[in-house]
C-alpha cells in the first residue's frame, strides 16, 4: 500500500470516528473535524469554480477572442460588484448586481415553475373517473387528496361547515405525506451510516489486519 | 409505572449503540435479503434497455461524497448498463461540493472494466457552476457551456461529440441528484425542452420527485439505497456477467432491513411506554391524562 493511501485512510478514518463521538457527548475532537470539514468543502468549492467556470467560460475566452465575446464581460463586472458590498463607500454597487440577479432568477424562475410545475402538475389532478377499476380509485384519491389539502391551505374563509370535514380530510393526506417523507429520510440517513461503516470495516480494518498479519 | 418510566428515560447513546451493531453484523455477514423491483426503477431501466448500441446518453452528476452511499451504487449501474450495451455516454456534474470527484471515481472505475475509449465512447466534460443556466444554456449549444473536456480537449474536437450538439442529439440524460438538482431536470430540461430524464435521487428527495414521475416528466425514478439495489437486480438478471460487480446497494439493503427493525421496535416501545404513562396519570387522577 502506497504511503499517501495509507496516510489518507488512516487521515478518513480518524475523522470519521471523531464525528462520531459526538453522539457520545460534544467534544473538541469533533469541533476539529467539524472545522475541517468546513475549511476544505469552502476551499474547494473556490477553486473548483474559479478553474471550472470562472477561467474557461469568462477569462479565457475574453483573453483570447473577445470582439465576439464581449458581453462575458457584464456577468463579470456584476460578480465583482457584488463584492463592493465589503466596502462602505461603494457598498451600493452590490445591491444593483444583486437586483440585476435577482430580477433574472425571479423572471425565468417564474416562467420555468408555471410551464414545468403547475401545469403538468395541475394537468396530471385532472384524471378520468369515468370506469369502475383500481386506476379509478388511484385517481379518486389523487383528486380527493389535492382538493382537500387545498382547501386545508385556504385561509381567506373560517374552516366552519363543509370546509371543516374537508379540510380534516387534508390533514390526513398532509399526515401520510409527512410519514412517507420521514420514512425515506430514515433510509437515507441509514444509507450514509452504511457508507462510513463500510468504508470503517472494508476500507480501514480489514486492510491494516492483512497489512500486520503480512498478507496485504 | 416505574418500570415505563425508566424505559422512557433510556440514554439515548444506547440506542445509537443498537443501531451500529445492527448495522455492523449484516456488514460483516451479509444476509442476501430479496430486493423486490418497482414500477419506478423498471420503466427507466426499460428505457436504457431499448436505445440501440452507439446512441447517446447523458449522465449528471449532481451530488458530492454526502450522499455517495446512495448513489454511487446507482450511477456504477446505470455506467455500467450504458457500456454493456454500448452506448455513448457524455458525463458532467452540476454539484460544487464533490461533484467532479464522485464523477471521475465513477466514470474511470466503471470504463475500465469495458473496452472502451475515452473520447469515442465515453467523455467527461467536467463541473460546471451555474445549475439551471447551465441546463437552459445546453438546450442551445453544450460545447459553449463545455467548452472542453476535463482532458483539455476541445469540444470540437473530441470524436463522440461530432453529433452532440444539444438535448435533441441525446436520447435521455440521467441525473444522480441530491437536494432539489433532480427537479431542476424535470421542471427544465424535460418540461421545456422536452428531453426524456430519468433520476436517481436522495430517499429525502424521492417522495417529492413521485409527483413528476406521475406526471410523465420523469421516464423513471430511483429513490434512495432501495432505487440503487432495484437497479442492480434488474441490470443483474438481464447481464448476469455484471451481478458479481454491481450489488453493493443489494448488500447494503440487508443494513437497512435489520436497523429499520430496530427503529420500529423502538418506536413501538416509545409509544407503549407513553400510553402505560398516560393510562397511569389518568389513574392517578392526574390533568395530563385527560387533556
Amino acid at each position: 500500500m502506497a504511503l499517501s493511501s495509507f496516510a489518507g485512510i488512516w487521515l478518513a478514518a480518524f475523522l470519521t470516528l471523531a464525528i462520531y463521538s459526538f453522539l457520545y457527548k460534544d467534544n473538541p475532537v469533533y469541533r476539529l473535524a467539524e472545522s475541517i470539514f468546513v475549511g476544505v468543502s469552502l476551499g474547494y468549492e473556490i477553486g473548483l469554480v474559479f478553474y471550472r467556470t470562472i477561467w474557461p467560460n469568462l477569462v479565457e475566452r475574453l483573453l483570447a477572442d473577445p470582439g465576439p465575446n464581449w458581453y462575458l464581460a457584464i456577468g463579470g463586472i456584476l460578480g465583482i460588484m457584488l463584492y463592493c458590498r465589503y466596502i462602505p463607500k461603494v457598498s451600493f454597487l452590490g445591491r444593483w448586481a444583486l437586483a440585476v440577479y435577482i430580477g433574472y432568477f425571479v423572471g425565468v424562475e417564474l416562467m420555468q415553475r408555471l410551464h414545468g410545475d403547475v401545469l403538468p402538475q395541475v394537468r396530471d389532478t385532472m384524471l378520468p373517473l369515468s370506469s369502475l377499476s383500481s386506476v379509478t380509485f388511484e385517481n379518486l384519491l389523487i383528486i380527493v387528496g389535492v382538493l382537500s389539502v387545498l382547501i386545508y391551505f385556504y385561509f381567506s374563509k373560517p374552516h366552519t361547515g363543509i370546509l371543516k370535514p374537508v379540510s380534516r380530510i387534508g390533514v390526513y393526506f398532509i399526515m401520510i405525506c409527512f410519514g412517507a417523507s420521514f420514512g425515506y429520510t430514515i433510509m437515507a440517513r441509514i444509507s450514509l451510516l452504511i457508507g462510513r461503516l463500510t468504508f470503517l470495516v472494508e476500507g480501514w480494518v480489514k486492510p491494516m489486519i492483512a497489512l500486520i498479519s503480512g498478507s496485504g | 409505572m416505574d418500570d415505563a418510566q425508566k424505559i422512557g428515560g433510556i440514554d439515548k447513546r444506547w440506542v445509537y449503540i443498537l443501531v451500529a451493531v445492527g448495522a455492523l453484523i449484516p456488514i460483516l455477514m451479509p444476509m442476501g435479503l430479496p430486493v423486490k423491483t418497482t414500477p419506478a426503477v423498471e420503466q427507466l431501466f426499460d428505457r436504457m434497455e431499448s436505445f440501440e448500441p452507439g446512441q447517446v446518453v447523458m449522465v449528471s452528476f449532481d451530488y458530492g461524497p454526502s450522499s455517495a452511499p446512495e448513489l454511487d451504487p446507482m450511477a456504477d449501474a446505470v455506467l455500467r448498463h450504458c457500456f454493456v450495451k454500448g452506448l455513448r455516454v457524455v458525463v458532467i456534474s452540476l454539484f460544487p461540493l464533490g461533484g467532479d470527484n464522485q464523477a471521475k471515481q465513477a466514470l474511470y472505475k466503471v470504463a475500465e472494466e469495458f473496452p472502451v475509449v475515452e473520447g469515442e465512447d465515453y467523455v467527461y466534460l467536467g463541473y460546471k457552476d451555474g445549475g439551471l443556466a447551465v441546463l437552459r444554456r445546453m438546450a442551445e449549444d453544450i460545447s459553449i457551456v463545455f467548452p472542453k473536456d476535463t482532458r483539455g480537449v476541445e469540444y470540437s474536437e473530441i470524436p463522440l461529440l461530432q453529433d452532440v450538439w444539444n438535448y435533441s442529439d441525446i436520447e435521455i440524460s440521467v441525473s444522480l441528484s441530491t437536494g432539489i438538482i433532480g427537479e431542476w431536470w424535470a421542471i427544465l430540461v424535460n418540461a421545456q425542452f422536452g428531453q426524456p430524464v430519468g433520476v436517481g435521487a436522495t430517499a429525502v428527495s424521492a417522495p417529492k420527485y413521485y409527483a413528476y414521475l406521475k406526471a410523465g416528466q420523469m421516464v423513471g425514478l430511483m429513490g434512495g439505497m432501495k432505487g440503487g439495489a432495484e437497479y442492480e437486480v434488474l441490470l443483474g438478471n438481464a447481464y448476469p456477467e455484471l451481478k458479481s460487480r454491481s450489488n453493493v446497494a443489494i448488500k447494503g439493503m440487508d443494513v437497512q432491513s435489520i436497523v429499520h427493525l430496530i427503529i420500529i421496535a423502538f418506536i413501538l416501545m416509545g409509544n407503549l411506554v407513553y400510553l402505560f404513562s398516560r393510562s397511569e396519570r389518568k389513574r392517578a387522577g392526574g390533568r395530563l391524562g385527560s387533556q
